[in-house]
């Protein structure tokens, strides 16, 4: 069976940074398949590589900065990614999954299907609560997570 | 005429860091300012909350160190409430410092700052014959060969001809600077990619000791709740502490014959970079790796060095290391300009734009009895060799031999990457140590893990010291009621990242950066690589903008 691994990215104290860890306290309180593994990252990017050398699949998590209204989700694939079309100036961590990407690339053991879900969020102030809109947007994530999940597994 | 170059990274989100520096007619640079661009603030958030769990949000301040900020926390609770753990504890504990300080290490000179000294684009031009023979000329390590030199050009000339080199776009290749040959660079190149390995498995060990990684879940106040169970099937036991042992085999070995001989091998060639990049030469590190519950004696000294003059803390009971560390704001972005202690800290914002001879950062510039102080791997090398410290002299004295320097010559680009190899060697043998001590304590019979404590009624202070990855770490509670009033974390980058203080003094990176000459204002190479040899906890790419704000070199990321 393919492991796929579910991994929230984002710092949990900065408001709506953190909705990638928000997102994967959320799915812990479901059953999911055995299959997967939920991941909270947090921002240590690069340091979290062994998570993804273990995936055949990727379900990544996390704040994106865009144009788009606070709350708005938009999924991107591997190649997005991989060719930089995700928008940036996002953070940090942001390149830290891109080289960390790019690292399993080269070593050869990417995961076949990568899938990024940003949130655009609305604070980055210090708070371990998310703002209204973000929180609205999240049980939206867990479902295009769940949905995934099902799809990869028929 | 004078040139302003700012290099400021691309984000926005997480904590970056700008540096600006004016160069004269020929190209030196003649004043620097290093500005932190993200208001942290982080601190309020543990403002009324539980001091038993605050370790658990405490790990969150940083994305990069998170246990050493979860050591912090939990050990100036302990602190605040004179907590004494078991000694299993203490040895858990130390694992997970240690073992992130390898990882940490490893990843820096690889991963965050070897691209500034190796270029990529040379390496495809390497001869893997010649490569391999280099290679296996410096260490009987088994990837070493010829095939394996050749397995990496193959993957990197893969990579190179899409003609998209993504987050390597942004490295100064071809820069005059990169005087490493094609075989060396395709040497160094094959060492980054399996020091990947290398780090992958420091995690995991962290991992079967704390729960989880990169955020641990196993401390408590009094010790931890990883449960000692040998012969049992959960907790620690043995099949677990057997596969420990193993990975701290294996990244000792990858420290011992990659990541030294490659520091030694490059450290070498660019050598003249041992005389650039120094800043004061004022050092404080914490006493730190505690050999018993009590904290009573420590593997690894710590101290203070002003000038030429030492000063040791025995403990973290010291009272020099707890009165006279100061924060001072008068050219950070916060209302009050007199130095204060971290008890008294005050974090209410005073935003003013960037000024250069006014307010022009985040980040507040801490002192030691008013002096500008580094920290870091140098730092705790430089003061452990001041003392006398066995393992620290004998390492120093090892790469001062290889490579014919003087001990101040650790101050400077080249010699905090070699100061941070030297601490890496030190931490190594300790995690080994440590380990031993904690199968040997078990095997006496002691299982303790932990001694259950309750958060009293009424006021306490503490103080939690660690020397982290990027140097000394102190956290500082306020207790009251049983909730935290107060909390303040003095992080290592704040120490050497700090704005000039209340008279002016400029900080640790402004410093490294006076006299440097810049061959090409447009690709500032000297400035990268002079900051990257602090190890930024915000290491990422970087681009330079003219002062219209025109970007000189974009880092092609859409």
């Amino acid at each position: 069976m393919k492991k796929i691994v579910v991994m929230g990215i984002g710092n949990y104290i900065f408001t709506d940074e953190g909705i990638g860890v928000h997102a994967i306290m959320e799915l812990e309180k479901l059953k999911l398949p055995e299959n997967v593994e939920l991941v909270d990252c947090g921002t240590a990017s690069m340091f979290t590589n062994s998570h993804i050398a273990d995936a055949d699949i990727l379900i990544a998590i996390d704040a994106i900065a865009s144009d788009k209204e606070p709350g708005a989700i938009v999924v991107y694939d591997k190649e997005d990614i991989m060719l930089s079309r995700v928008p940036m100036k996002i953070s940090p961590h942001q390149i830290g999954f891109q080289e960390t990407l790019l690292h399993a690339r080269l070593r050869g053991d990417i995961p076949d299907i990568v899938k990024l879900v940003g949130v655009v969020p609305k604070s980055l102030d210090a708070s371990i609560v998310l703002t209204d809109e973000c929180q609205k947007s999240l049980p939206e994530v867990v479902k295009i997570v769940l949905d995934f999940i099902e799809e990869f597994n028929k | 005429m004078a040139k302003r170059i700012t290099i400021d990274p691309i984000t926005r989100i997480e904590g970056h860091l700008r540096i600006d520096v004016q160069i004269n007619d020929n190209n030196v640079v003649d004043d620097s300012w290093s500005s932190v661009q993200m208001f942290r603030g982080i601190e309020t958030i543990l403002r009324g909350s539980d001091p038993a769990s605050a370790w658990s949000l405490a790990q969150r301040f940083c994305g990069v160190c998170t246990t050493t900020h979860a050591l912090g926390s939990i050990r100036c609770v302990e602190d605040a409430l004179n907590v004494e753990i078991p000694f299993n504890a203490q040895m858990l504990r130390n694992l997970v410092l240690t073992i992130q300080s390898l990882q940490d290490h490893i990843v820096h000179f690889y991963h965050l700052t070897a691209l500034d000294w190796i270029d990529i684009v040379s390496a495809t031009k390497a001869d893997p014959v010649k490569a391999g023979k280099i290679a296996e000329g410096l260490s009987g390590w088994p990837k070493n060969s010829v095939n394996d030199m050749k397995e990496a050009k193959d993957k990197l000339t893969a990579f190179v001809s899409t003609g998209n080199l993504g987050i390597y776009s942004a490295g100064y290749w071809g820069h005059e600077d990169m005087r490493l040959s094609p075989e060396i660079n395709l040497m160094a190149f094959s060492h980054y990619l399996q020091a990947l390995d290398a780090q992958r498995q420091a995690a995991q060990a962290v991992a079967i000791i704390g729960g989880k990684n990169p955020h641990i879940q196993n401390l408590c106040v009094g010790g931890v709740s990883t449960q000692l169970n040998m012969d049992g099937y959960t907790g620690l036991n043995i099949e677990k502490l057997d596969w420990l042992g193993d990975i701290i085999g294996t990244v000792d070995k990858f420290i011992n014959q990659v990541y030294v001989p490659d520091v030694l091998a490059i450290g070498g060639i660019y050598k003249d970079w041992f005389n650039m990049g120094k800043a004061s030469p004022n050092y404080i590190s914490t006493p730190d790796i505690p050999l018993d519950g009590k904290a009573t004696k420590f593997a690894i000294k710590g101290g203070v060095i002003i000038g030429k003059s030492v000063r040791e803390f025995k403990d973290w009971k010291d009272t020099d290391l707890r009165s006279k560390i100061t924060e001072t704001s008068k050219h950070a972005w916060y209302e009050e300009n007199d130095p204060l202690h971290p008890y008294v800290g005050e974090q209410t914002p005073n935003y003013t734009d960037f000024e250069d001879d006014g307010k022009y950062t985040w980040c507040k510039a801490p002192r030691y009895d008013g002096n500008v102080t580094q920290t870091g791997p140098i730092a705790q090398i430089m003061v452990n060799y001041k003392l006398g410290h066995a393992s620290t002299v004998k390492y120093v004295d090892y790469v001062r031999s290889k490579l014919g320097l003087t001990v101040d010559q650790l101050n400077s680009t080249m010699g905090r990457n070699a100061a941070r190899a030297i601490k890496t060697l030190v931490m190594v043998d300790y995690t080994k140590e440590c380990y031993q001590l904690l199968i040997d304590n078990y095997a006496s019979g002691d299982t303790a893990y932990n001694n259950p404590t309750t958060i009293p009624a009424g006021e306490y202070k503490g103080v939690g010291f660690n020397e982290a990855p990027r140097g000394m770490l102190s956290h500082w509670v306020v207790i009251k009621d049983k909730l935290i009033t107060n909390y303040e974390a003095v992080v290592p980058s704040t120490w050497v990242a700090s704005p000039r203080d209340n008279e002016n003094k400029k900080g640790p990176y402004e410093e490294s950066l006076m006299n440097l000459k810049v061959a090409d204002a447009k690709n500032p190479l000297e400035i990268v690589r002079t900051i990257h040899s602090f190890d930024p906890c915000i290491a990422c790419a970087v681009h330079t903008v003219d002062p219209d704000g025109v970007e000189f070199v974009k880092v092609k990321v859409r």
